[in-house]
C-alpha cells in the first residue's frame, strides 16, 4: 500500500527536493515492517561473541551473505562486513574470513578490492577452491577472460571447473560448443543451486544464440530449482520483454518491487502496456538511483542507464551512465546498454570501447548484430 | 555440500542487489536554529534499539510509538550537530512514518538550538548504525537561504559543511516572500495601521465623526499615514539589521502592543484628530525594531545583506499595501453609514484596544 503522500514525497525527491511527506498510520496495529531473521536487536549479542571467536564469526558471516543472496538485500552484506571486520586485519591467519570479505566486496561491485583480498587469501591457502572460483567470477565480469579461465582450472571440483570454464569459453568465440558442452553435464546429481547455475548459463547462451524458445525452457528450469534466484528472473523478464510479452513480466515479477533490477523490468513492462502505475514505479526507481548517486556508489548503474534510456527517454544521460558502468563491468548486458544508448543519442562511435571489446574477444550475441553494424 | 556452498558464492557475484542502508538527515538552517528530521529504515531502527517488543516478527505503529524515547536517546548519543564551536541542543517531536523505495522509514523530526549567532557552517558527527552496519551512510541535505546542499555522512568523525551563499536573485525572492508573510501573519502591525486608517475616511466635526465629502482628502490621509509608517519602520529596521541600534525584544514588543492600544483608543476618545501620521511615524519607529527581530532570527545571508534587507522591507510594504487596497475602498464606500461611524469606529476600535491590552500585559510580564 502506497499512500498518495508517500508518492508525492518520492516525486518531490525526483524533482530535487529532499523533503519527505511522512504520515501517521491510522491505528496502532498497522504493520510497518517485517523483521527478518538475522536483523533483530537481540541478535546483536551473537555478533559480540563473533568478535571474540572466529568459529562463530565465519558461519555468521556466511549466513548473512546467504541472506543477501536470497533476499537481494545489500544490508546483509554490511552485517557480514561488521562480523568479519575484526578478522581481516593485516596479520590475519584466516583465509576463510578473507574469502568471505572478498565476496562482500564483489557483491558491492568493488571488483579490484575483491581481487586484492582474494590474493591475500591464496597467500595463506594456495589451493582454496572458493578463492579461485570467486576470482574466476570477478575476472569474468571484468572481461578478463584468459585470467578467468586460468582461475577456473584451479578450482578442483571437476563439475564446477567444467561449468566455470565453459561459461567463459561461451563468451569468447566458442558459444555453440560451450552450449553443447554444458548440456552434456549430468544434472541429475546436482544440488539445486548448482543446477540453477547450470540452467542460467544455458539460458543466457541460448539467448545469445537467438534461441529464445530454448532459453525460456532453461530459465523456467532454473527458477524451479531455485525460485529465489532473481538473476534468472531478470534475464527471463528481459526475454519476455523482447518478445512483446509485457503482461507476463508483471506476473513473473509480482511482489519483487523492492529489488531495483526487477522493479526496472516491471516499469519497462508497464510502459509497454501504458499502465498508469508506471509513474509510481518510475518515481521509486529515480529516488533509489538518486540515493545511490548521493552515496557515491554505482551498484546499479547498468540499471540506471536502462532506466534513463527506456523509461525516461533521455539517451544523452543514459549514455553517460552506460559509459560510467562500462568502467566497472563488462558483461553482455553492459555491452548492450552502452551500444543502445550511443545509438539512441546519435553518437554510435561513443560505444567504440564496447565494440572493440566484442571484436577482440569474439563475443557472439544476436542482440548485438544490428548495433555492431551501426558503428561509424 | 561443498559444491553447493561454492555455487552459492558464485551466484552472489552475479546476483543483483537491493538498496544499501541509508539514513536521511534533512536540516533547514534558520539563523541560529536548525529544524529537520532524521530518517532510519524500520529494520535499521529495529537493529539499533529493538522495536518488535512482542517478538512476533512484525513492527507495528503501536510498537514504534512506544519506542519514541529509545529512538531519541539513540539518536542523541550518535548524532551531534554544531556550528564548529558549540553543539546544538536538539528537541525531538513525535515519530511518523515515511515510505521510501525499500520500505517504511522511521521519521523523527527535531529542532535544534545552536547558540546566538547565525550559522555559517554546520558540523555533523553522524555515527548511527556504527558497529552494526559499516556500509550504512547518512545522506544529508541542508537547506539554507533557499538553496539545498547535499552530502554523505560516513560515520568517520565530524564533517563540516560550509553553507553556500545564495544568489542575489534567490535572496531577493526569499526575503520578499518572508516580508509579505511576516506582515500578514504578524497581525499586530496590521492592527496598528488599521486603527490609524479607520478614521481616514472621516473627519471630526462638533465632537462627532462625519464622512469626508470627497475621495481626495481621504486618499491624502491614507497616503500620509502609510508613508509615515513606512519611512519610520524602514529606518529603524535598517539600523537594527546592521546592528547599529539594538533594543531588548520585550521592550519593543510591549511598546508595539501599547501603540495599538493608543491608536485604537484615539478613535474612541479622539485626542489627535488631525495629523495622525505623526502617531504612525513615532510608533512606526518601534515597529521597525519588531520587523528586525524576524530578520535577526533568519539572519542576513553573507554576500547579499543589503539586497536581502531591501527585499524584506519591500515585502513588508507590498503586504501592507495589499491590505490597505483591499480594506480602504470598502471603508470609503460605507463611510457615511451609522454602522461605520458608530459601530466600526467605536466597537471595532474597542475590540482592537482590548486585544492589544492583553498582548501588552502578556509581553510586559513575560
Amino acid at each position: 500500500m502506497i499512500s498518495p503522500s508517500a508518492c508525492a514525497a518520492m516525486l518531490a525527491l525526483v524533482a530535487g527536493t529532499a523533503a519527505g511527506a511522512p504520515f501517521v498510520p491510522r491505528d496502532d496495529s498497522a504493520v510497518l515492517a517485517e523483521v527478518t531473521p538475522g536483523t533483530r536487536h537481540s541478535e546483536l549479542a551473537a555478533r559480540q561473541r563473533a568478535a571474540q571467536r572466529l568459529d562463530v564469526a565465519l558461519p555468521l558471516a556466511q549466513l548473512y551473505i546467504k541472506q543477501a543472496r536470497n533476499t537481494g538485500d545489500l544490508r546483509f552484506l554490511g552485517y557480514a562486513e561488521a562480523v568479519l571486520d575484526p578478522w581481516i586485519g593485516p596479520d590475519t591467519q584466516s583465509a576463510d574470513a578473507l574469502v568471505l570479505h572478498a565476496t562482500v566486496l564483489q557483491s558491492r561491485h568493488d571488483f579490484s578490492g575483491a581481487l586484492a583480498v582474494l590474493e591475500r587469501a591464496r597467500a595463506l591457502r594456495p589451493n582454496d577452491a572458493q578463492a579461485w572460483l570467486t576470482s574466476a567470477t570477478v575476472l569474468r565480469v571484468l572481461g578478463e577472460y584468459e585470467k578467468s579461465l586460468a582461475a577456473c582450472k584451479s578450482i578442483g571440483d571437476a563439475v564446477v571447473v567444467e561449468l566455470c570454464e565453459q561459461g567463459v569459453r561461451g563468451l569468447r568465440g566458442e558459444l555453440t560448443s560451450a552450449y553443447a558442452a554444458i548440456q552434456q553435464i549430468d544434472s541429475q546429481e546436482m544440488p539445486p543451486l548448482e543446477r540453477a547455475w547450470r540452467d542460467s548459463e544455458l539460458g543466457e547462451m541460448a539467448v545469445r544464440l537467438g534461441r529464445d524458445g530454448e532459453a525460456e525452457h532453461w530459465f523456467q528450469n532454473g527458477l524451479r530449482a531455485s525460485p529465489g534466484d532473481f538473476y534468472i528472473r531478470a534475464a527471463y523478464a528481459d526475454l519476455l520483454l523482447r518478445n512483446g510479452r509485457a503482461r507476463e513480466v508483471l506476473v513473473l515479477l509480482k511482489g519483487q518491487e523492492s529489488l531495483e533490477p526487477l522493479l526496472l523490468r516491471i516499469a519497462i513492462a508497464q510502459k509497454a502496456m501504458r499502465d498508469p502505475a508506471l509513474e509510481h514505479s518510475s518515481a521509486r526507481l529515480a529516488a533509489a538511483f538518486a540515493a545511490e548517486a548521493q552515496r557515491g556508489d554505482g551498484v546499479h548503474r547498468r540499471e540506471e542507464a536502462r532506466f534513463l534510456l527506456e523509461i525516461r527517454g533521455d539517451p544523452q544521460a543514459a549514455l553517460g551512465a552506460a559509459l560510467e558502468n562500462w568502467k566497472v563491468q563488462r558483461e553482455a548486458d553492459d555491452v548492450l546498454v552502452l551500444m543502445r544508448a550511443a545509438q539512441a543519442a546519435g553518437v554510435p562511435q561513443a560505444a567504440q570501447p564496447a565494440v572493440a571489446f566484442v571484436r577482440e574477444h569474439g563475443v557472439e550475441d544476436v542482440r548485438m548484430a544490428g548495433l555492431m553494424g551501426a558503428r561509424s | 555440500m561443498r559444491a553447493a556452498a561454492i555455487v552459492c558464492l558464485l551466484l552472489t557475484a552475479t546476483a543483483h542487489a537491493h538498496i544499501a542502508s541509508n539514513g536521511f538527515l534533512a536540516v533547514k538552517v534558520e539563523g541560529a536554529r536548525l529544524s529537520g528530521s532524521i530518517e532510519l529504515a524500520m529494520r535499521d531502527a529495529e537493529l539499533a534499539v529493538g522495536l518488535d517488543s512482542n517478538r512476533d516478527g512484525a513492527i507495528t505503529w503501536g510498537e514504534l510509538r512506544s519506542h519514541q524515547r529509545d529512538l531519541e536517546l539513540y539518536v542523541r548519543s550518535r548524532l551531534a550537530l554544531g556550528d564548529g564551536t558549540h553543539r546544538c541542543s536538539e528537541e525531538f517531536s513525535s515519530v511518523e512514518v515515511n515510505e521510501r523505495v525499500d520500505g517504511n522509514y522511521v521519521w523523527l523530526p527535531f529542532t535544534a538550538d545552536c547558540g546566538r549567532s547565525r550559522l555559517s557552517r554546520v558540523v555533523v558527527d553522524y555515527r548511527l548504525l556504527q558497529g552494526i552496519d559499516p556500509s550504512h551512510r547518512g545522506l544529508l541535505s541542508i537547506t539554507a537561504w533557499g538553496g539545498t546542499q547535499t552530502g554523505v555522512l560516513n560515520g568517520q568523525g565530524e564533517q563540516s559543511i560550509a553553507l553556500e551563499h545564495p544568489s542575489a536573485w534567490r535572496a531577493f525572492t526569499e526575503y520578499l516572500q518572508t516580508g509579505i508573510w511576516h506582515i500578514w501573519s504578524g497581525i499586530d502591525h496590521l492592527l496598528f495601521l488599521l486603527s490609524l486608517l479607520l478614521p481616514a475616511v472621516l473627519r471630526r466635526r462638533h465632537r462627532h465623526w462625519e464622512a469626508v465629502p470627497l475621495a481626495a482628502p481621504a486618499f491624502v490621509n491614507i497616503l500620509k499615514v502609510v508613508t509615515a509608517f513606512t519611512i519610520a519602520h524602514s529606518l529603524t529596521l535598517s539600523l537594527a539589521a546592521f546592528e547599529v541600534v539594538r533594543l531588548p525584544s520585550r521592550l519593543t514588543e510591549s511598546v508595539i502592543a501599547a501603540s495599538i492600544v493608543i491608536a485604537a483608543l484615539n478613535n474612541i476618545f479622539p485626542k489627535v484628530t488631525e495629523g495622525r501620521w505623526r502617531i504612525a511615524f513615532a510608533f512606526g519607529l518601534l515597529h521597525g525594531f519588531g520587523f528586525a527581530s524576524v530578520l535577526a532570527d533568519m539572519g542576513l545571508p553573507p554576500g547579499a545583506r543589503v539586497i536581502s534587507l531591501l527585499s524584506f522591507n519591500l515585502g513588508v510594504e507590498v503586504g501592507q499595501l495589499a491590505v490597505v487596497v483591499a480594506v480602504m475602498p470598502m471603508a470609503y464606500a460605507i463611510r457615511a453609514t451609522t454602522f461605520y461611524r458608530q459601530t466600526v469606529m467605536r466597537w471595532g476600535s474597542s475590540a482592537i484596544a482590548t486585544l492589544a491590552l492583553v498582548w501588552l500585559v502578556q509581553r510586559a510580564v513575560g
